[in-house]
C-alpha cells in the first residue's frame, strides 16, 4: 500500500487531538487523569493508600503536613477510522476515490498504531459493512492494511446509520476520522450530531475527484446515479455548469463550516493531489498531524 | 378555407399524417448518452433550483414548434385558399377572340388583339390568389385542356396571335373543376372580343369589348380571266370595298411581270364597293398582285390579293383527219395556234406537238401528248361504245368546266353519236361527262388523269356543231385546256388543300414551305395572301391565296357598334391579395428561427 520511504516519513508524525486523551492505557497523549506522568498537575492532602513516592517531603518539613504531588498521566488515544465504501466512492471517475480514501485511512492507521494508539477501522455504506477490532502497536499495521485492501465499494451512503450503529456500543471517547465524499442523501448533520453527543474529537477528510469539481459533460446527457440508479436528462450549458460548481462548493463549505463551528478538523482530499502531499502538508496545516 | 391542390378530406388526412410523423419522430428521438456519475445528489440540487421550466414542458414546447413548422409547410404545399387573406379564388375561363378583324389597329396604333390580351391580363390580375385559369381562343390556336396557374395562363396569353383564316366559334370549355367537384360559383367565363365575328358566347359569359371604330379599305374580289371575244387578251376583275363609315379615297394598283402597273383612283362612300375591270394583257405570264392604299387603313391583311396570269405563247397542234377541211380551217383561225395536218403514221412523232386533234381516227395506243378525239366509234384503250345514238342533241352541259367556259350548246343537233360507256376499260383514265344528251348519255367527255384528253362522241359532219358560233370557242377552250397550265386555284388564307398527293409547295420567292399530307391532297398553311406553287412529278399547280372576305373588311360591323351587348368590367373582382401559401412559408420560416433561438437558449429540447 505504501513504499518504505513513505512509511519512514509517517513514523515522524503523530496524530494530534484538540482535547485530552481518554485512553485507559499508557500512551503518548496527555489525559485528564493524574498519576504517574512527568508533568506536574496539582497538590492534594495525602490519604491512606496513596503512593508515598509522590509525597512532597519539603512541604512536610516546612509545614509538618503530608501533601501529595499530582502528575498528569499520559494515555493512549482511541482512533476510530471510518472509511466510506459506498458505490459513489468508486463510480465513473478516472481515479477511484475509494483507493485514495483507502490510502489515507491506511496512513492514519499506521501513524496511530506507531504511537500505541488503539485503532478501530470500520467500512460503511448504508450501514456498517465491515469492522476491524481494536488494534494497537506497530505490528498490527499489516492487518490494518489487509483490512483496508479488502474493502469493496457498494451500496448507498448513510453515514448516520453507520455511526449510530457503531456508537450504540460503549466506546471510549477518542478521535473519529471519517474519510468520505459525504454525498449522503439523508444529510450529514444528523450523523455528525451523533459524534457531538459522544464528544469525540472529529476529523473529516472530504474526498473529491476532479470530475466532481469540474465535470466535463456532453451537451445532452443522461446522468445515472451510481448508488440509486436514478437518471436525470440534462442539457448542459455553461450556466448550468457554473451552477453545479457553485452548489458543489457550497456543499463542501457547509460541511467545513459545521466542522469549524464545533472545532473539528476538516480537509479536502483532492484525488488529483498525491496522498503523500496531502498527508505531509495539508493535514499538518490542518493541525491533525504534528 | 379551401385547398386548391387537394380535397378537404385529403388535406386533413395529409395534416394528420404529417403531425403523426413529427410526433413519432419526437418519440423516436435518440436518447442522449448515459453517463454514470458517483452521485446525482449535487446535480439534483442544481436542477431543482434552476429548472424553472419542467423538462416535460420544454419537450411539449419543442414539439409544438416542430408541429407548427411541419404543418405550415404542408399547408403551403396544399395551396389553401383563405378568402380573408387572398380574396375569393375562381376558376376563370378566358376566351380571346382571335378572328382576323382582331388584327385591326386602333387609334393608338395597337391592334384590337393587343388590347384584348391586355384586358385578359387585367382579368387575371384581378382574381383572387389561388384562382386557376383556362385560356382559349375562338380560332382554336390554344388547346383547351385544363385549368392552369396564373403564370401559365399569362404565358399562354403571350403566345396568342391574330388568326388569318378559319371559322371562329366559342370553344367548349370545361364546366367543372379538376377535382371533380361541381362548383358553379367558382367558375367565371370571360369573352374578350371586338364583336365583329359571329361568335355566340354562353349566357353566363361576361363579355369585354375591345371594339373601336376603324377605317379600312380592302380588296374583296380579284380574278383574272380571258376576254371572251379574244383569247389572246386577259382582264382582271377587282372589287374594292370601303369598310369605313365615311368616304375614302383609294389608290388601287395591279402589278405584274413585264409592264408598268395598272393604277386606278377610287372614291368610295362608307360601306360601298367598287368593281374595276382592267386589261392585263400587257403583263407576261406569271403572278399578278392587286393592292389598295388608303390613309389610316386599320387592317393590312385585306389590302393585297394575288392571281396568276396564264401564258400566251404559240401552240403547235397536229390534226389527223379524213379530209375535214372545215375543222382544219377553224383551227388555223384560232390565235396562237400553228396547225399541221398529218397522217396517222406521223403520230409516232406526236411528241413534237403540244396537242393532237384526231378526227374520226383512233390510234391503237394512246397518244403521248394531250389529245382531242372527235367522232371515234370506239376507243379500245379508253372507253367502249355500247351502240349509237341518233337524232339527239346536247341537252345539258357543265358551263363551269374549262372546256365549255363561255360556250353555248343549246342549238347543237346531232344525227349520230357513239353511245359510250365510261369505266368499261380496265385501268383506263376516268372520264367525266361534261355534256349529255337528253337521256343522260355522255356526248362530250374529258379526263385529266395522265395526259389530258377530251372526247366528242359524234362526228362533226354528223351534227351542226361546226356551224354554231360557239364551235370556235369550244375548239379554243379545248386547245387551251389541253395545252395550258390550269388556272390558278383560289384558296382562302389559312389552311390550304391542293388536290395532288405528296406535292412540294413553294412561295413567291421560291422558298419551300412545310406541308402535310392528306389522302389525295397536300396541305399547307398560308398565313398571308400570296401566290404559291404546288409541284409534283407530273404537274405544277398555282394557288392564289387571298382573304377576299367582305365580312372581315367591314371592321365596324360589330355588335358593340350598336351598344346592344351588356359589357362587363375587368375590375369587378376584389383586388388580388397575398397567396396564403406565401404567408404559411413565412410563418414556417419565423417558427424555424424561433425554434433555433429557443433551442440555443435551452428553452426547447
Amino acid at each position: 500500500m505504501f513504499s518504505e520511504s513513505f512509511l519512514r516519513k509517517l513514523e515522524t508524525l503523530t496524530l494530534a487531538t484538540r482535547g485530552r486523551a481518554h485512553g485507559q492505557l499508557k500512551g503518548l497523549h496527555r489525559s485528564r487523569r493524574v498519576g504517574s506522568g512527568m508533568v506536574f498537575a496539582d497538590f492534594r492532602p495525602y490519604s491512606e493508600g496513596d503512593d508515598i513516592r509522590n509525597i512532597d517531603w519539603g512541604i512536610y518539613l516546612r509545614l509538618d503536613r503530608l501533601i501529595l504531588r499530582l502528575f498528569e498521566e499520559e494515555a493512549d488515544l482511541p482512533v476510530y477510522l471510518f472509511l466510506d465504501a459506498s458505490q459513489s466512492m468508486d463510480a465513473g471517475e478516472r481515479a477511484s476515490k475509494l483507493d485514495y480514501a483507502r490510502r489515507l485511512a491506511g496512513a492514519i492507521a499506521y501513524m496511530a498504531l506507531l504511537n500505541h494508539d488503539r485503532v478501530n477501522l470500520a467500512a460503511f455504506a448504508d450501514g456498517l459493512r465491515e469492522m476491524l477490532p481494536t488494534r494497537r502497536g506497530k505490528n498490527q499495521a499489516r492487518q490494518a492494511f489487509a483490512f483496508l485492501e479488502g474493502i469493496a465499494a457498494g451500496g448507498r451512503t448513510s453515514l448516520q446509520a453507520a455511526l449510530r450503529r457503531y456508537f450504540s456500543s460503549p466506546r471510549t471517547r477518542g478521535l473519529v476520522v471519517i474519510v468520505s465524499d459525504f454525498l449522503d442523501r439523508d444529510g450529514v448533520e444528523d450523523a455528525f450530531s451523533v459524534l457531538r453527543r459522544f464528544r469525540h474529537d472529529v476529523a473529516l477528510l472530504h474526498v473529491m475527484s476532479p470530475e466532481e469539481r469540474e465535470p466535463q459533460l456532453p451537451e445532452e446527457v443522461v446522468l445515472v446515479d451510481a448508488e440509486e440508479g436514478t437518471t436525470n436528462e440534462v442539457q448542459i450549458t455553461s450556466a448550468l455548469l457554473a451552477a453545479y460548481r457553485e452548489t458543489f462548493e457550497r456543499h463542501a463549505r457547509d460541511i467545513e463550516a459545521y466542522c469549524r463551528r464545533y472545532g473539528w478538523a476538516y480537509a479536502r482530499a483532492h484525488t488529483d493531489i498525491p496522498v503523500e502531499t496531502f498527508l505531509l502538508r495539508i493535514l499538518r496545516e490542518e493541525s491533525l498531524l504534528r | 378555407m379551401r385547398f386548391l391542390d387537394l380535397s378537404a378530406g385529403a388535406a386533413l388526412l395529409l395534416f394528420a399524417g404529417v403531425a403523426a410523423a413529427v410526433v413519432l419522430l419526437y418519440l423516436l428521438k435518440p436518447s442522449p448518452r448515459r453517463l454514470a456519475i458517483s452521485s446525482a445528489l449535487i446535480w439534483q440540487r442544481v436542477l431543482k433550483e434552476r429548472r424553472r421550466r419542467p423538462e416535460r414542458l420544454r419537450w411539449w414546447l419543442s414539439l409544438l414548434l416542430a408541429l407548427g413548422i411541419a404543418l405550415s409547410v404542408t399547408a403551403a404545399l396544399t395551396r389553401p385558399e383563405v378568402a380573408a387573406v387572398s380574396g375569393t379564388a375562381s376558376d376563370v375561363v378566358l376566351v380571346i377572340d382571335t378572328s382576323p378583324t382582331m388584327g385591326a389597329r386602333r387609334a393608338d396604333g395597337r391592334t384590337r388583339l393587343a388590347h384584348a390580351l391586355e384586358q385578359a391580363g387585367q382579368i387575371i390580375a384581378g382574381r383572387g390568389a389561388g384562382s386557376r385559369y383556362l385560356v382559349a381562343d375562338t380560332m382554336h390556336q390554344t388547346a383547351v385542356t385544363a385549368f392552369e396557374s396564373r403564370e401559365a395562363a399569362l404565358q399562354r396569353l403571350r403566345a396568342i396571335e391574330p388568326a388569318t383564316a378559319g371559322m371562329p366559334w366559342f370553344p367548349d370549355v370545361p364546366s367543372a373543376d379538376t377535382n371533380g367537384a361541381q362548383d358553379a360559383e367558382r367558375r367565371q367565363v370571360w369573352f374578350v372580343t371586338d364583336g365583329v365575328a359571329s361568335v355566340v358566347a354562353p349566357e353566363d359569359a361576361r363579355t369585354v369589348s375591345v371594339f373601336q371604330v376603324a377605317d379600312n379599305v380592302g380588296i374583296t374580289a380579284f380574278e383574272v380571266r380571258a376576254v371572251p371575244a379574244d383569247a389572246r387578251r386577259h382582264e382582271a376583275y377587282v372589287e374594292v370595298t370601303n369598310g369605313s363609315a365615311g368616304v375614302r379615297r383609294v389608290e388601287m394598283r395591279i402589278a405584274g411581270i413585264g409592264a408598268p402597273a395598272v393604277a386606278r383612283e377610287l372614291e368610295l362612300a362608307g360601306g360601298a364597293s367598287a368593281s374595276v375591270v382592267a386589261d392585263v394583257s400587257a403583263f407576261g405570264e406569271g403572278p399578278l398582285r392587286a393592292s389598295v392604299r388608303a390613309d389610316g387603313d386599320a387592317l393590312a391583311l385585306d389590302d393585297v390579293a394575288y392571281a396568276y396570269l396564264p401564258g400566251k405563247g404559240r401552240v403547235r397542234v397536229a390534226l389527223v383527219t379524213g379530209g375535214n377541211q372545215e375543222l382544219a380551217r377553224t383551227l388555223r383561225l384560232l390565235p396562237r395556234l400553228d396547225v399541221e395536218v398529218i397522217g396517222p403514221a406521223a403520230l409516232r412523232d406526236a411528241i413534237r406537238y403540244d396537242a393532237v386533234v384526231l378526227d374520226r381516227f383512233v390510234p391503237s395506243e394512246p397518244p403521248v401528248v394531250p389529245t382531242l378525239l372527235i367522232g371515234p366509234r370506239s376507243v379500245p384503250w379508253l372507253v367502249r361504245a355500247r351502240g349509237e345514238l341518233t337524232d339527239t342533241r346536247l341537252a345539258s352541259w357543265d358551263g363551269s368546266h374549262p372546256l365549255l367556259s363561255g360556250v353555248s350548246l343549246r342549238d347543237v343537233l346531232i344525227d349520230r353519236a357513239a353511245l359510250l360507256a365510261p369505266g368499261t376499260v380496265e385501268r383506263a383514265p376516268a372520264l367525266v361527262a361534261v355534256a349529255r344528251a337528253p337521256g343522260g348519255e355522255p356526248l362530250i367527255l374529258a379526263t385529266r388523269e395522265g395526259r389530258r384528253l377530251a372526247l366528242v362522241s359524234f362526228a362533226l359532219d354528223a351534227s351542226n356543231f361546226p356551224q354554231q358560233a360557239s364551235f370556235p370557242a369550244f375548239l379554243s377552250n379545248a386547245i387551251d385546256w389541253l395545252t395550258r397550265e390550269p388556272r390558278a386555284l383560289a384558296a382562302r388564307v389559312g389552311q390550304v388543300s391542293v388536290p395532288v398527293p405528296d406535292g412540294r409547295v413553294l412561295d413567291l420567292d421560291g422558298r419551300e414551305i412545310s406541308t402535310r399530307t392528306a389522302p389525295g391532297a397536300t396541305l399547307f398553311d398560308a398565313g398571308q395572301p400570296g401566290l404559291y406553287t404546288a409541284v409534283t412529278r407530273e404537274d405544277r399547280i398555282r394557288v392564289a391565296v387571298n382573304l377576299l372576305d367582305p365580312q372581315i373588311t367591314a371592321l365596324n360591323a360589330s355588335h358593340f357598334a350598336q351598344g346592344a351587348v351588356p359589357l362587363a368590367s375587368t375590375q369587378d373582382a376584389p383586388p388580388v391579395g397575398t397567396d396564403p401559401w406565401i404567408v404559411l412559408l413565412v410563418l414556417a420560416a419565423l417558427l424555424l428561427a424561433l425554434e433555433w433561438w429557443t433551442y440555443n437558449r435551452r428553452v426547447t429540447v
